[in-house]
């Protein structure tokens, strides 16, 4: 097993972890600020699918991570997996008070497109 | 007529001590050589005159083959009973081994590390799902950053 395969394996793990909050800690101090694409790719799935404010304000409101990331494909898969949400609720609220209240305008921006692929999907 | 009852009487002493000397010399000679036959020492009277041999060689043949046959399971009998203390004072002593051995082992506290165990038979158990799931998130960070580490070393 190689070293990215026991990470990827680390990252599942930390998504079914009963410890939620260290476990979004954890996610949110090595997987997004990992040079790997594929890790920050699976860290912001994972952190989508916990669906909870603090695993989602990580990957909606900051600069560089999840929906924002500069990597097209993180950032498309992050906006995949949110689309694939059975409770958008929080998603929606966080993206609302971005766009209203955000200083940075890229976010901002980004904020908006993904409020409205959620308002057309759902 | 006495001296004649004499050398009559004479003759007849020389004559049997003449007789008496032959058969001397015909009576078989007992294993003087301590010769063996087969690993056995022979204990039958097997030497005598050639004339004799001659004569009755298959009853000399018998004789030989059954005193090698008595000598042997003499000392068949022997061996035997000595294999067998051999034998019984081994057992003996794996007895003794063997309970000495239960008795240490009633007396030692046995302590097993199953799941380090677990982990050094199969390397990948360590870093599945599963297993990572029950550790502690601290524990999962220090995992995460060595091999970071590693993989920074790679490069």
């Amino acid at each position: 097993m190689d070293n990215n395969k026991k990470i990827k394996n680390i990252i599942q793990a930390l998504g079914e972890h009963k410890d939620s909050q260290a476990a979004i800690e954890l996610l949110t101090e090595f997987g997004t600020n990992s040079p790997d694409d594929e890790i920050r790719e699976l860290t912001a799935q994972t952190l989508i699918r916990k669906n909870t404010h603090e695993s989602l304000r990580v990957v909606l409101i900051s600069q560089g991570k999840g929906i924002n990331d500069l990597s097209a494909r993180v950032a498309m898969a992050s906006i995949n997996e949110l689309l694939s949400l059975k409770d958008k609720t929080e998603a929606v609220k966080i993206l609302d008070d971005t766009i209203k209240m955000h200083s940075n305008e890229d976010v901002k921006n980004t904020a908006r497109s993904v409020r409205a692929l959620m308002t057309f999907s759902s | 007529m006495q001296i004649g009852k004499i050398s009559l009487h004479t003759a007849k002493a020389a004559e049997q001590t003449a007789s008496q000397n032959n058969n001397s010399q015909a009576k078989p000679v007992t294993n003087p050589f301590g010769v063996s036959f087969k690993g056995n020492v022979i204990q039958a009277d097997v030497f005598q005159s050639t004339a004799q041999k001659a004569s009755s060689g298959i009853v000399e043949k018998g004789k030989l083959f059954g005193s090698a046959v008595v000598s042997g399971i003499n000392n068949f009998n022997e061996a035997f009973k000595s294999r067998m203390n051999s034998i019984v004072s081994f057992g003996k002593k794996v007895t003794t081994n063997v309970f000495d051995t239960i008795e240490k082992i009633g007396n030692t506290e046995i302590k097993l590390d199953m799941e380090g165990i677990k982990n050094k038979l199969f390397p990948d158990r360590k870093y599945s799902v599963k297993n990572l799931t029950n550790r502690p998130v601290d524990e999962l960070k220090t995992m995460w950053a060595d091999l970071n580490q590693e993989q920074a070393k790679a490069v």
